[in-house]
């Protein structure tokens, strides 16, 4: 338990759960079963994002083109589905295999032409923008499928509601636990995990370890395109449509969601579990402050505050444990 | 070799992009009015970049530029507005307005400043918190808005002239000898560059990096506030999301003029090419006919392409001089031998 409140998780805990406590103090709803099920359903694509993310962000790097990746994962994949079929698994094929592949320019270009991360993605976020954009003229596809839109309204386990009925977990949340999963599993069991967390921490003693870093670059960043994959999927089957501008910004929201999850910007640290109450807490804000008839202008304001105090309150603490260190040394 | 650096190679893209744009619509771009129309466009976007560029060579970002520029706007559009149909003297009234700009500019660089410089949280996530708190800020005065209603001088900010030359590209002028003699000339300059390069050594050689940093982010703000008075004044009005396309493409000319985003290096000349650049891109490929959003793909490409080459030519550089080092060292080694022999065999 004492180990537990050390962890750099349990203060972001403290304030998500301190956010709950108000949000349902004002309104009971909140926390009311097919409430809390609907708002994660409609944060599976940040929580999908986030765990790329994450992953890229404990070696130090950052990947700004996941919004675009996943706008133009969508509208390939709606108009694969559209022209050709209507099949889901051949979707989550295309989707994953494309994003694979625009995962893999970006790897190339920062593992082999060291051009930094932040430079390569946004160079490569406006292309695939703009080359989607371009191709689209910001039209939206509309008629996606029956198969599929069946597909999207799947629910598994019944739950009782809180209001004496019973309420399915929609599919899409099992591909968010999936995602979670999987890089969790990375991160802890893998030798990539490993050289993930090495790599953040030190590329220097990393290499000469034997970790390969072009390696390791490569699979990072193809990882987050798969993710962007899977979650350009998962959004169109929770949409029903294709909006080839809805993730304009996206990308400072998973970055947000993650570093407030206590990953270090700048590397080395980083837990799937601290994401997860990172993309909690930020689904909890957008919920609690419609719940509680907060103004929508007011919500923005309310976001900023709480990521500055997330992140400042961090720090801070950080700082004391280092002090604490220092006078040991010392004495 | 060491006369072909970063930043002529951009004079020199300049300079090509700028020929072939005028071989390729002769009548069209290098007539007076869209020579003109670019040097309107230019310096809003440009003093955007020089703000950025500051906080990057110190290693940080600015996510909060735009909206810093935003709220800053929609502050002093307020003052404008108000001011204006309660009958106050117009000059008063624009004197006002822009100390207005430039006072809500500096507060939310101070906001950013200290938080860390004093604190010591990583620039990119207070200035993502505060982008999202000043658009909050900006959106609550607003309700998503616009604000108009200004003085009819207002409007000369933006889109007087004298001489032939646009009002505010001699604003943009000012501001980049400002900002080259700040950044490159002054002692605090120095500061900049040291503790972008390296913060620990810099502040064990007794320079008090938090208070540089934190003027680095007030001049930043600075820099910002008199865009955003040209932008009002260009538009005629204020809005939220004005200029908030500005954000990532400023990032993209600082990087291209050269600047290292892990902080340490950047010239103010590289940065002005840079944005003069895009500038010729866009305006030129527009009068090409050439659609917006390939546009985009080519500025990306271009970003991309540039720093490839730079890559390409550091690492040549970087192997002649290793290897040039290598034998200096080898022969030094060799003589610093030969003498501990010869005091051997005295000895």
């Amino acid at each position: 338990m004492k180990q537990f409140f050390k962890k750099k998780e349990s203060t972001i805990l403290c304030v998500l759960i301190c956010i709950i406590i108000i949000i349902t103090l004002n309104n009971s709803t909140f926390l009311r079963p097919d409430n809390i099920i609907d708002m994660i359903k409609g944060n599976t694509v940040l929580g999908i994002m986030s765990m790329g993310m994450l992953v890229v962000i404990i070696t130090g790097g950052i990947d700004v083109s996941v919004g675009a990746m996943i706008a133009a994962i969508t509208v390939i994949v709606g108009k694969f589905m559209v022209n050709f079929t209507g099949n889901v698994l051949l979707a989550f094929l295309l989707a994953s295999l494309s994003g694979i592949l625009f995962g893999l320019i970006n790897g190339l270009l920062i593992a082999k032409l060291k051009i930094p991360p932040i430079v390569t993605t946004l160079g490569t976020m406006s292309i695939i923008n703009g080359a989607m954009l371009y191709y689209t003229n910001g039209t939206w596809i509309n008629d996606i499928p029956e198969s599929f839109i069946n597909f999207g309204k799947i629910t598994l386990f019944k739950v009782p509601d809180g209001q004496g009925g019973t309420i399915g977990i929609p599919i899409q949340i099992l591909f968010f636990i999936g995602a979670a999963l999987i890089t969790w599993i990375i991160l802890k069991y893998s030798i990539i995990g490993r050289g993930i967390y090495a790599i953040g921490g030190n590329p220097v003693s990393a290499e000469r370890i034997g970790y390969s870093l072009d390696k390791i670059n490569l699979f990072l960043y193809s990882y987050v395109g798969f993710m962007a994959g899977i979650a350009a999927v998962v959004h169109t089957s929770i949409m029903r449509q294709v909006d080839p501008n809805a993730f304009t910004g996206f990308e400072l929201q998973v970055v947000a969601a993650v570093v407030v999850g206590g990953a270090n910007i700048l590397g080395g640290a980083g837990t799937v579990f601290g994401t997860l109450i990172g993309v909690f807490l930020m689904a909890a804000m957008n919920n609690g402050l419609i719940l509680m008839h907060i103004p929508v202008f007011w919500q923005k304001i309310v976001l900023g505050i709480v990521i500055l105090v997330a992140v400042s309150i961090d720090v801070l603490q950080r700082k004391r444990t280092l002090r604490k260190l220092a006078k040991v040394d010392i004495d | 070799m060491r006369r072909f650096s970063k930043e002529w190679m951009l004079v020199g893209v300049f300079i090509f992009l700028f020929a072939l744009m005028s071989i390729l619509s002769p009548d069209k771009f290098l007539s007076l009015n869209n020579l003109q129309s670019m040097a309107f466009q230019l310096p809003e976007f440009g003093l955007l970049s020089l703000a950025m560029m500051v906080v990057i060579v110190t290693g940080g970002i600015n996510l909060s530029l735009t909206s810093t520029a935003a709220l800053s706007g929609i502050m002093g559009a307020f003052a404008l507005s108000i001011m204006n149909s309660a009958g106050f003297d117009v000059g008063l009234t624009i004197a006002v307005a822009i100390v207005v700009s430039v006072l809500t500019s500096l507060l939310c660089g101070l906001i950013n400043g200290s938080i860390i410089s004093y604190i010591g949280v990583s620039p990119i996530l207070v200035t993502l918190g505060t982008m999202t708190l000043f658009e909050g800020i900006s959106l609550n005065f607003t309700k998503g808005g616009a604000i108009s209603g200004f003085p009819e001088q207002y409007y000369w900010f933006g889109n007087g002239t004298i001489l032939q030359i646009p009002v505010p590209m001699i604003i943009f002028i000012v501001f980049i000898v400002l900002t080259y003699i700040m950044l490159e000339h002054t002692p605090w300059g120095l500061c900049v560059y040291m503790s972008g390069c390296n913060p620990l050594a810099t502040m064990y050689s007794g320079i008090n990096v938090k208070k540089v940093l934190l003027k680095v982010y007030l001049f930043s703000a600075l820099l910002t506030s008199v865009s955003s008075v040209i932008m009002t004044s260009r538009y005629n009005s204020a809005k939220v999301d004005y200029g908030s396309s500005y954000l990532l493409q400023s990032i993209t000319a600082v990087v291209l003029g050269g600047t290292n985003i892990a902080g340490g290096y950047g010239k103010v000349m590289g940065t002005v090419t840079a944005t003069l650049i895009l500038q010729v891109l866009s305006s030129g490929l527009n009068l090409l006919g050439v659609k917006r959003y390939i546009v985009d793909v080519i500025m990306g490409a271009i970003l991309i392409l540039i720093l490839a080459i730079n890559f390409i030519n550091s690492n040549i550089k970087f192997k002649t001089k290793n290897k040039s080092h290598n034998s200096d060292s080898n022969s030094n080694l060799i003589v610093s031998l030969l003498e501990t022999l010869k005091i051997a065999k005295k000895g």
